[in-house]
């Protein structure tokens, strides 16, 4: 019989850093899951794919996702993963690079490097975590942040529409597009594995609970069972949501694939190109 | 040749091969230049879509293990302070070029100045030490260029090569001396496996410890927030923060002696000395000679370290000679640690020329006259 | 005699937050919470009627903290103590070696 004092979970005592554990993520939030679903999608890859991984992160609860990881990680600034990330794979294009970052951290911030990343379809794969509020700073606004919630800085309602992250990278190019939430955590798991596996720009954007602000302030659920509850009723398959009205799907969570172009060429590939024209002259 | 392609032949040759850039008057022939050549030696050039991007870019590189560098002027070098900061707090080595123009803002974008001579030390927030230097020639250019990325490997720290408009454009010829002669120093491999090796905890006597690359299996922990030796977070921690903030602030003040670089021209029997720096100190040769054939005995001393500042050289001069005179195309930036440095032992006169021009070798002439009385 | 399909159900006290989400996880009512606090404050979910247990490990899906497992026999516990040998346990000499050096005071300040 094991003793249960200091147990951890098997994948954990084999691909994290367990001196650091418990982790400092709250009680219920949903980053916990998103690290179950990277490292069980590593090890249905195979130990060469995960020596040939490294992370880099932003700023914000889910900058510190892949710290917990024993591989190399990089923990940049606020908005400037993927520059990084850009720089880091251009010197070793044979490397894995996993972004994760949050939805603030891409998409307000960094939302120039977002669309540029996406544009020379680079081949990194970016998971994107979105709780729908700035949570590590107290549960401020976002630019996920529905319409007529009230947050830390919209203490009287959210007047801004917000953004619908996956027609934004539709259009900047990248191609590998991918929407789900902490409940399905087989299918993303999946995901994570064809993003990881595709060679050009992959987005696989999580929608997450965080039971301490965006639980209370958006969704009036403190207990993270609920929100996971509201998660299993209000998600819509891609197929299912093409044959509903817009009134219909009026604050509901489209998940699935949504896009793979796996035809394009990445942007290394180019690159390669490139040197051996010039080099032949 | 150019400055500008003494300075990317002398990148090239101490062996960088990644520029990330962003067009900008004056600099943007660098990033021209670069693009031309370094695909034919098997570097890698992109150009960004900002400058915040281009120098996170070159940090991310420089962790994949080759060398990188990136050009910009005035306004991106504000752009790029907060990456400068993350660059010095994972100890990441890197070369900025800054080629200065006319500020402040967008200011007077094709004439020379030096006003960026003080952001380069403090620009960023939090406490650091950082090497800058300062070019004059285009010979320099190419023998700075090498200096800089020696410099950073060796104290695995930003470098900043602070030359100006004028500097950059200017056209004469340089001497490349043949490969054995110059000095190319490699980044320091770690010896022990990845079990045993703390990233951030050097041998005793060193100042930096060696520097794996991403991807070679040592398990990195590359963090902007403070760190411990492992590189992981700490919250709260004073002696922890202490130990990390004093080191990579020692490394470079305490090492001032072996960084320092500078010329003296005449200054055995001096009773004046002009202090000054890049293009000033070409003026000041001029007003240099035609003060001595008037007579008045003056000397030269030109900084091409600006940053560690040598206090110990400015302190002896001080006591030997009469009067220090700083001719700067700023409102008087360095005059201010020479006459912190001075401790009072000599006058010390500023002679600034804001607006985008050269000093006239008379009014320097005129600022020696009136120090010799 | 039990009929239990499972060997042991393993929730840890080192990282259990209390969440209750594989409460919430497990379609056949396996996990209940304990009456007692242990020894960080909590309330432990535990197998109250671990011969429901099928093995499909949802719980330790849903569980945030990696806290949870269920070890079906003797061979998964075997597995877990050789992953532990192998990859855990040589990375905790570089912790007391800095310890040991840090302790000494640096050579810098």
């Amino acid at each position: 019989m094991i003793q249960e004092e200091n147990f951890e979970h098997i994948l954990a005592k084999k691909y994290m850093r367990t001196e650091l554990l418990p982790h400092a993520f709250c009680s219920g939030c949903g980053i916990g899951i998103i690290e179950r679903m990277i490292l069980m999608a590593f090890e249905e890859l195979g130990e060469e794919e995960w020596k040939r991984t490294v992370f880099v992160s932003g700023i914000g609860c889910s900058g510190w996702t892949p710290l917990y990881f024993r591989s190399d990680v990089a923990h940049t600034l606020h908005g400037r993963a993927l520059p990084f990330a850009i720089g880091l794979k251009l010197a070793k294009p044979e490397l894995n690079v996993v972004v994760v970052m949050g939805d603030g951290d891409s998409m307000a911030i960094g939302g120039n490097h977002l669309i540029h990343a996406a544009r020379r379809n680079i081949g990194l794969t970016a998971i994107i975590v979105t709780n729908m509020v700035y949570s590590l700073t107290g549960g401020q606004m976002a630019p996920t942040t529905p319409e007529g919630a009230i947050t830390q800085t919209t203490p009287y309602g959210n007047i801004e529409p917000n953004f619908d992250l996956i027609e934004l990278m539709k259009a900047a190019g990248a191609t590998y597009l991918a929407r789900w939430t902490t409940y399905h955590v087989i299918q993303a798991k999946n995901s994570i594995k064809k993003a990881v596996k595709h060679k050009g720009f992959s987005v696989v954007e999580i929608v997450s609970q965080c039971p301490t602000f965006m639980g209370r302030y958006v969704l009036n659920k403190s207990d993270p069972r609920d929100i996971m509850q509201w998660f299993k009723e209000n998600s819509i398959p891609v197929s299912v949501a093409a044959t509903k009205s817009p009134e219909e799907l009026k604050g509901k969570i489209i998940v699935g694939e949504f896009l793979h172009k796996p035809e394009v060429m990445e942007y290394t590939e180019r690159l390669k190109l490139l040197r051996e024209r010039v080099g032949r002259r | 040749m150019t400055g500008y392609d003494a300075l990317v032949e002398g990148a090239i040759t101490a062996g960088c091969r990644f520029f990330a850039g962003y067009p900008i008057t004056p600099s943007t022939e660098i990033a021209e230049r670069m693009s031309n050549r370094l695909p034919k030696v098997g570097g890698i050039f992109i150009q960004m879509e900002d400058e915040l991007a281009s120098i996170i870019a070159i940090i991310g590189a420089s962790w994949g293990g080759l060398k990188a560098m990136t050009a910009t002027s005035g306004p991106g070098f504000s752009l790029m302070q907060e990456g400068l900061g993350f660059a010095i707090i994972t100890e990441t080595p890197i070369v900025l070029v800054d080629v200065m123009r006319g500020g402040p803002s967008t200011g007077l974008v094709t004439l020379p100045s030096q006003g960026d001579v003080m952001q380069a030390r403090w620009g960023s927030h939090g406490d650091y030490a950082i090497i800058a230097l300062a070019p004059w020639s285009s010979q320099e250019m190419f023998d700075l260029a090498i200096k800089a990325f020696n410099l950073a490997e060796i104290y695995r720290n930003p470098v900043i090569i602070l030359s100006d408009e004028v500097v950059a454009h200017i056209r004469e010829p340089i001497k490349i001396p043949p490969p054995d002669e110059i000095e190319v120093v490699e980044r320091r491999k770690p010896s022990v496996p990845p079990t045993e090796f703390i990233p951030y905890l050097p041998e005793p006597g060193e100042w930096v410890s060696p520097m794996p690359a991403f991807g070679e299996g040592y398990n990195l922990l590359v963090e902007s927030v403070m760190h411990d030796e492992f590189g992981h977070r700490i919250g709260m921690g004073q002696p922890i923060a202490e130990r990390k903030i004093k080191r990579i602030y020692y490394k470079i003040e305490k090492n001032v002696e072996k960084i320092a670089m500078y010329e003296e021209k005449g200054l055995e029997d001096a009773d004046v000395a002009i202090v000054t720096y890049g293009s000033s100190a070409r003026t000041s040769l001029k007003a240099m000679k035609d003060a001595r054939n008037l007579g008045i005995k003056v000397g030269m001393l030109r900084l091409i370290t600006l940053w560690p500042f040598y206090d110990k050289l400015i302190e002896e001069l001080s006591s030997k000679v009469k009067s220090i005179v700083v001719p700067e195309m700023n409102m008087g930036k360095i005059v201010r640690e020479v006459e912190r440095a001075s401790k009072g032992q000599c006058k010390i006169l500023s002679v600034p020329k804001v607006g985008g021009v050269l000093h006239n070798p008379d009014e320097i002439l005129s600022a020696v006259k009136l120090a010799a009385r | 005699m039990s009929t239990a399909k499972v060997r042991q159900i393993v929730v840890s006290d080192k990282l259990c937050k209390a969440c209750y989400l594989c409460i919430w996880a497990c379609p056949w009512g396996v996990l209940e919470i304990k009456e007692e606090r242990n020894w960080r404050g909590i309330k432990k979910p535990y197998a109250a009627k671990i011969e429901q247990c099928r093995a499909c490990r949802l719980c330790e899906l849903y569980c945030p903290d990696f806290a949870i497992q269920v070890v079906v026999d003797e061979e998964e516990e075997r597995k877990i103590l050789e992953v532990e040998e192998r990859y855990e346990r040589k990375w905790f000499d570089r912790l007391k070696k800095r310890d040991e050096i840090i302790s000494k005071g640096v050579w810098w300040l």
